[in-house]
């Protein structure tokens, strides 16, 4: 028996050790990026669809960016439009017109040129109420879509019912070939169009890279278009790699791992990756820098949508308090932002003041005083407005209610939970008590969208260059207007100013003077407290020293045509 | 035996239009669906959500839907996902060969290892290897998966002896026929042992009871008396009758082929459908959702008759009327 046992190990073994010497046979070295001009990156999911216009997901738009272009790119560093597809554009005085001339010399994958026939034929799929995209709602002015037409093959002209600035932030919209997508459009079949299960070569776009390869869960391969329009300075061809991967890899730890094993080339570490990448650096061959401040804002929402409140007959005395100037200027001075910075960013974010980003550089207000972090001065104000400490230890209202509500966000975000936690710290510290419960995502969508079922939550949104973008959010008629959505007309005058100033800010077509109307709208936020700010990221880059021309931004990377590897 | 199979197969309608209704209740049921997701972009306005839910059928009710997708499910037409909108079939298909050859390895790792393992700790209880071998059983089902997963994966980083993760090369497709199955492989044996070890644990201590169990029973010790030598009373006699649970068994690893493990593939960034079910149950992609728990529900059952089949065939003492008590 001993001996049948025996035998039956050695060939286990011996099965065991020719596995391992037939898969030596494909170790191969990682590090051939630079010798075949790929750049490697990495994304956390799958593609969802090729088409550009659904596309509602960042991986999806990470799959097809490289595709397509739009009549005007936004220079990243700049943060104005630049020509791409369309080569100059004039606007009417009155500016109620503007006419775009497009490039001569750009064709599609297939050889077929690009035409106005195209820049028409992509405005009529995006406002086509059948085909729910995200798109048209920039495209719309006072929710009537654009008129367009095409004057010759190359000239398209866009009339406006009023002046809208916004327009030449939207004007970037992925242009699709006609020829290509007609029928299917004709046939109602457009939503179902270039879904994931599309053949790489029937992705025709006209961007630098075409579509080489997808393997689900695994990698998409770009491959570099030979016939691109760009050129360099000296009249060299354009992209420079010759091809691109983006592989994908769900679990950011492992993403590091296989960064840190040089299979990725360049990588956005998280915060606590930053000093040990640093300390690193130079045995992986890797430059570990700063590209700038985070562009969207994380805040504390206060709910003051009346019907929350209302039971019975009976108002929840939390809309007082959330109403009150006084207890909201409190609670803007006990919010310990350092603590925040030091335990959940590892010291690499700094406060936010203003609602819109820093790394907006024309439509930031830089003249706002943050309300500092000063306990003392939050119990002061709290008692001079009628909320004192009771006995007990807790804050009490003036009729003697116990000031206590809900705190919630969304799960599976640890730097969102500790914010929170020490947020309720801080207040707890005042005697204000606070139930804090994460919520799963859609739960927490509902509560926020449908039954307004909640108190306090902390949120985020990503920032973009366009404040007008953030509309939804500002207007008092905004569904995203989160601390008393959809107003029929604004309850308050500060709320009306707001949606005047809105209003104002998209007719005025000069950036620096559009910003002064922005610039209010931020000293509004900041003085009446819907939202109380907390901080934002210092955003990090790591690549490889190999890689030259990388110029990376906040807002994407700048002229990302001119990446290569060092060749040596 | 006939008359057992179309019983079986009777049972099997009602059990998988229940399965599915309660399946499609919770999807249904629990507070927001998958446009909930797209609710908080501040690009997206109202509109755009009320007329995806107008084409996604979100207004119509429960029952309504439910009977629509059934009908369809009888036509094997399992319905579009509504976040990539490409058929289910060609979505779970995509995805199918590799969970199965990964299951399947791992599988075939765990019990090739438990169960000659099993049988040197029952024979030796007590023993040395007894005692090592249970402890390293007891680690292996302590250890999360997830977290085993990601030690391997930092164990391949630092020694640079296996792929971290993945199920094949960038390259893959330009590999020759001989070197593609080599670079399957290679990707293969961390996933494989990581998948393989808590199962294998168990299995090994299921072995080992059994015999334990076996060994001192009064047929056994006749075996003994009657001069076979103690190699031909195990192997023979007491494994023979030590299978039972495991015949049962694989019959129910049937269903596991194709269910995958999504945090192992998660952390080791490997093609799976277990990734695929996760992200579809939580952004309540309900059709996606849908497809898989029939695919589930339909090999579960397939492999439970095949598990009691198997068991007539092996174990005399069993007969049709005693499993189809049910």
């Amino acid at each position: 028996m001993a001996q049948k046992l025996r035998c039956a190990l050695v060939a286990g073994a011996s099965i065991i050790a020719a596995t391992m010497l037939v898969a030596c046979r494909v170790n191969r070295p990682a590090n051939q990026h630079a010798q075949s001009q790929t750049l490697y990156t990495a994304t956390t999911s799958d593609p969802r669809t090729y088409n550009p216009i659904i596309v509602t997901d960042t991986a999806s738009g990470e799959a097809v960016r490289r595709l397509f272009e739009g009549l005007l790119d936004i220079n990243p560093k700049t943060t104005l439009p630049e020509p791409e597809l369309a080569e100059r554009w004039e606007i009417a005085p009155d500016a109620k017109s503007i006419t775009f001339h497009l490039r001569r010399d750009v064709k599609w994958f297939d050889g077929v040129p690009l035409t106005s026939r195209d820049v028409l034929f992509s405005l009529r799929v995006i406002y086509d109420p059948k085909i729910p995209n995200s798109i048209a709602s920039s495209l719309m002015i006072d929710d009537k879509p654009l008129a367009a037409d095409a004057i010759d093959d190359y000239t398209v002209r866009f009339k406006l019912a009023r002046p809208f600035a916004p327009l030449l932030y939207a004007v970037g919209f992925p242009i699709i070939p006609e020829h290509v997508l007609n029928e299917q459009y004709q046939n109602g079949r457009f939503n179902q169009t270039w879904g994931v299960d599309t053949a790489a070569d029937n992705m025709v776009g006209s961007g630098p890279y075409r579509l080489a390869q997808f393997v689900p869960s695994q990698s998409l391969q770009f491959l570099r278009y030979t016939n691109y329009w760009m050129k360099d300075e000296q009249g060299g061809q354009l992209p420079r790699l010759r091809s691109q991967t983006v592989l994908i890899v769900p679990d950011l730890n492992t993403a590091y791992l296989r960064f840190q094993s040089g299979q990725i080339d360049v990588y956005s570490p998280r915060a606590k990756e930053v000093n040990d990448l640093r300390e690193k650096a130079k045995q992986l061959d890797i430059t570990v820098e700063e590209i700038g401040i985070d562009t969207g804002s994380m805040f504390f929402a206060f709910n003051r949508n009346p019907r929350h409140y209302l039971k019975n007959g009976v108002t929840d005395p939390k809309l007082k308090w959330f109403t009150d100037l006084k207890f909201m200027r409190a609670l803007a001075h006990s919010i310990d932002k350092t603590s925040m910075i030091d335990l959940a960013y590892y010291g690499l974010a700094e406060p936010a003041v203003a609602e819109i980003s820093p790394a907006n550089k024309i439509f930031h207000n830089p003249n706002l005083k943050d309300y500092e972090f000063d306990p003392r001065l939050a119990a002061e104000l709290l008692e001079k407005a009628g909320y004192r400490l009771a006995k007990s230890g807790q804050r009490v209202d003036a009729q003697g209610n116990r000031i206590e509500f809900s705190l919630t966000t969304n799960t599976g975000n640890p730097e969102r939970e500790q914010l929170c936690a020490i947020f309720k710290q801080d207040l707890e510290d005042l005697g204000i008590k606070v139930n804090y419960r994460p919520l799963e995502f859609t739960t927490l969508v509902e509560k926020l969208d449908s039954t307004f079922d909640w108190d306090v939550v902390l949120m985020g949104f990503t920032g973009t260059i366009e404040p007008n973008n953030g509309s939804n959010v500002l207007r008092s008629s905004g569904n995203l207007h989160l601390w008393d959505p959809r107003q029929p007309k604004p309850a308050t005058k500060w709320e009306a100013d707001i949606d005047r100033l809105l209003e104002a800010g998209t007719a005025e077509m000069e950036p620096h003077k559009r910003a002064k109307f922005y610039w209010r709208i931020q000293e509004i936020l900041h003085e009446q407290l819907p939202l109380l700010e907390t901080v934002r990221q210092i955003r990090y880059t790591a690549y490889k020293n190999s890689l030259q021309n990388y110029q990376p931004t906040v807002w994407g990377t700048y002229r990302q045509e001119l990446m290569q590897f060092r060749s040596d | 035996m006939l008359r057992f199979l179309v019983n079986r197969l009777l049972n099997m309608i009602p059990l998988l239009i229940g399965i599915t209704f309660l399946s499609f209740c919770v999807m249904s049921l629990v507070p927001g669906d998958y446009l909930s997701s797209l609710k908080l972009n501040p690009q997206i306005s109202p509109e755009v959500i009320r007329q995806m839910e107008a084409q996604f059928g979100f207004d119509q009710p429960l029952l309504l839907r439910y009977g629509k997708w059934l009908w369809e499910a009888l036509h094997l037409n399992f319905g579009v996902s509504l976040a990539f909108r490409v058929s289910v079939t060609e979505l779970i298909a995509a995805r199918a060969l590799n969970t199965v050859i990964l299951s399947a390895s791992s599988m075939a790792f765990s019990w090739m290892l438990a169960i000659p393992i099993g049988i040197i700790v029952a024979v030796r209880q007590n023993s040395i290897w007894d005692r090592v071998l249970s402890f390293l059983a007891f680690l292996g089902m302590s250890v999360p998966n997830f977290f085993l997963a990601f030690l391997m994966m930092y164990l391949a980083l630092k020694t640079g002896w296996f792929p971290i993760g993945g199920t094949f090369s960038v390259d893959y497709a330009s590999l020759g026929g001989v070197d593609k199955i080599a670079d399957r492989i290679n990707h293969l044996i961390l996933p494989v042992f990581v998948l393989g070890a808590a199962g294998m644990a168990g299995l090994m201590r299921l072995m080992r009871s059994q015999i334990l169990e076996i060994k001192n029973a009064d047929y056994v010790r006749t075996a003994r008396a009657k001069g076979l030598s103690e190699r031909i009373v195990i192997y023979k006699h007491v494994l023979r009758n030590a299978l039972n649970p495991f015949v049962t068994m694989a019959g129910y690893s049937l269903a596991n082929l194709l269910g995958g493990a999504a945090l192992v593939e998660a952390v080791m960034n490997l093609q799976g459908l277990g990734l695929l079910l996760l992200d579809a149950v939580r952004s309540l992609d309900i059709y996606l959702v849908m497809g898989s728990v029939l695919m589930g529900a339909v090999l579960l059952l397939v492999g439970n008759l095949l598990a009691d089949l198997a068991l007539v065939a092996v174990d005399p003492r069993v007969d049709f009327s005693s499993i189809s008590s049910q």
